[in-house]
């Protein structure tokens, strides 16, 4: 048997060995009924929950199948966060390419970033309706000027080198920017992407508490609404393991496929 | 202000430059754009001539204005409307796909392989009928990066680095390949082995080239004509032929002289 290399499996193992005691304690905790386990019922106790109703949440008609819960918050987060960072790419690009749309785009931009995804939620309601539409504007609204101005600044750090190069080679500025520019700033925008993910989550989340029926963030707030604390940490838990699992994906992508740095 | 280059002033270039010639140099004056009118560089009414087919060395101290001439000869600044940098019996207006740079660092994307790096050369080429990936094969030959074809360009040597520029320079086949500064990162074993590269590549190519350089050595140990710079306005303080193969020997007298009296204008 190959010894273990501990550089590599180190982190798994402590991290799960750590991640296990919490739930040990926190199940000791509820097994000695200690007061603040009423609202944050243990692991056996919500899983039990979810596994006698058959992995449906909610009541009647309503009730919806866990992985259409997840699938649901997957799909807007993921749609959102592609749109914007295309949408990011394009417009660092427009400005990239000409002063004038800087000069349009720039102040618009800084006057929007501030303003809170969540802020939105009305009007996205009023424009797009209770349903996906909403749910992915609110996440393109939560990255979109964060990773806009972090493509604006990765192109800045673009050496010169490299388009004298590539424009000495006969490349055109559209050419130079297809080829050169947009795989200079590809890791770093993508790194920004993730970093951002979590306010994607978040923003996500709060959407479907407050407008949509449907999604994790609902079962948090069917969970409210019904008094269900296990309810709620199972909603939690799904919500945290769920952005854990998507941040190692991205994290992966970063470091396999987009893995240079320029 | 392009119309002080008059048609006479171009006729009367055209008459001066003889074919053996890649470049010359008429009154070229450099002041770079600021937010107050202009800030001035060394370069006031620079005349030089610079042969073809041959590899000149321009030596000097920093800020002497040598990069600033390389850029100027590259088409990658703009001269003064009162002269410039007469290429093909024409005033130069911007850079030419004929003439291909190459810098100390940051040659390389670093998303590509050395082959895919030296295949970016000819990448916007539409009338080059070429085999590409045979062209491709036969000048990393030529640079000796054959079994370093598949890696990127963090797993390189800094020699091996600009061996991939040498090489997607010449793949494009340029008239002239300026260089600037090339070797200065590496050590001096590499350093002198390309040296002798850079000679033979030119010596099998024809290629007209033109390296900036800080280091003496380099400049005699590489060229066929040594200037050295300086002055501001900058002149040419020493201007030798060294295609004498005594000036391939590091300890002939010849070299040593010429090493010596380099060193007493630039130090």
């Amino acid at each position: 048997m190959k010894p273990i290399d501990w550089e590599k499996a180190g982190p798994w193992i402590v991290g799960t060995l750590f991640f296990s005691l919490i739930i040990v304690l926190w199940e000791a905790a509820g097994r000695n009924d200690l007061a603040v386990t009423t609202v944050m019922p243990p692991p056996s106790e919500f899983l039990s929950m979810v596994v006698e109703s058959g992995f449906r949440v909610g009541l009647g008609s309503q009730a919806a199948s866990l992985d259409e819960a997840i699938l649901a918050t997957f799909g807007r987060v993921f749609a959102g966060m592609a749109l914007a960072f295309i949408a990011a790419l394009i417009t660092g690009m427009l400005i990239g390419l000409s002063r004038y749309v800087t000069w349009c785009i720039s102040p618009v931009l800084y006057v929007l970033a501030p303003i809170a995804p969540i802020a939105w939620i009305p009007l996205a309601i009023v424009v797009f309706g209770i349903n996906n539409g909403t749910a992915i504007f609110i996440v393109f609204m939560g990255v979109y000027f964060i990773l806009t101005i972090g493509t604006l600044a990765e192109i800045r750090r673009v050496p010169e080198e490299y388009l004298t190069v590539s424009g000495n080679l006969g490349a055109s500025k559209w050419q130079s920017w297809v080829w050169v520019i947009f795989p200079s700033i590809l890791p770093g925008v993508f790194t920004l992407l993730r970093t951002n993910f979590i306010a994607a989550w978040m923003a996500v989340l709060v959407a479907e508490m407050v407008g949509l029926r449907d999604g994790l963030g609902a079962i948090i707030m069917m969970g409210r609404n019904l008094f269900n604390n296990e309810l709620i940490m199972f909603g939690m838990l799904v919500i945290g393991v769920s952005g854990f699992l998507v941040d190692r994906i991205l994290a992966f992508i970063g470091k396999r496929i987009l893995w240079w740095r320029v | 202000m392009n119309s002080l280059r008059t048609s006479h002033q171009t006729a009367q270039t055209t008459a001066r430059v003889q074919p053996q010639q890649v470049f010359e140099l008429d009154h070229l004056t450099v002041n770079f754009p600021a937010r107050k009118g202009v800030v001035p560089s060394p370069l006031q009414s620079l005349n030089l001539k610079i042969e073809a087919g041959r590899i000149t060395t321009i030596l000097g101290r920093s800020g002497c204005g040598k990069s600033t001439l390389l850029r100027a000869l590259g088409g990658f600044v703009k001269a003064d409307d009162t002269g410039g940098v007469v290429y093909k019996q024409r005033f130069m207006d911007g850079p030419t796909p004929e003439i291909v740079m190459i810098f100390q660092e940051n040659n390389l994307f670093p998303w590509l392989t050395v082959e895919g790096n030296v295949k970016f050369g000819l990448r916007f080429r539409r009338d080059d009928t070429r085999d590409k990936a045979q062209a491709v094969r036969e000048i990393l030959k030529s640079v000796g990066l054959t079994d370093a074809a598949t890696q990127y360009p963090h797993e390189l040597s800094g020699g091996m680095k600009q061996r991939t520029a040498i090489a997607r320079a010449l793949i494009t086949r340029p008239r002239v390949l300026l260089l600037d500064e090339p070797f200065s990162a590496l050590d001096i074993s590499l350093k002198r082995h390309m040296h002798t590269l850079i000679r033979e590549l030119q010596e099998d190519t024809g290629t007209s080239m033109v390296m900036v350089t800080h280091d003496v050595e380099e400049a005699i140990a590489v060229g066929d004509r040594v200037l050295v710079m300086g002055g501001d306005p900058a002149g040419m303080l020493i201007d030798e032929n060294t295609t004498d193969p005594a000036m391939r020997d590091r300890y002939s007298s010849d070299y040593l002289e010429l090493q010596k009296r380099v060193e007493s204008v630039m130090y």
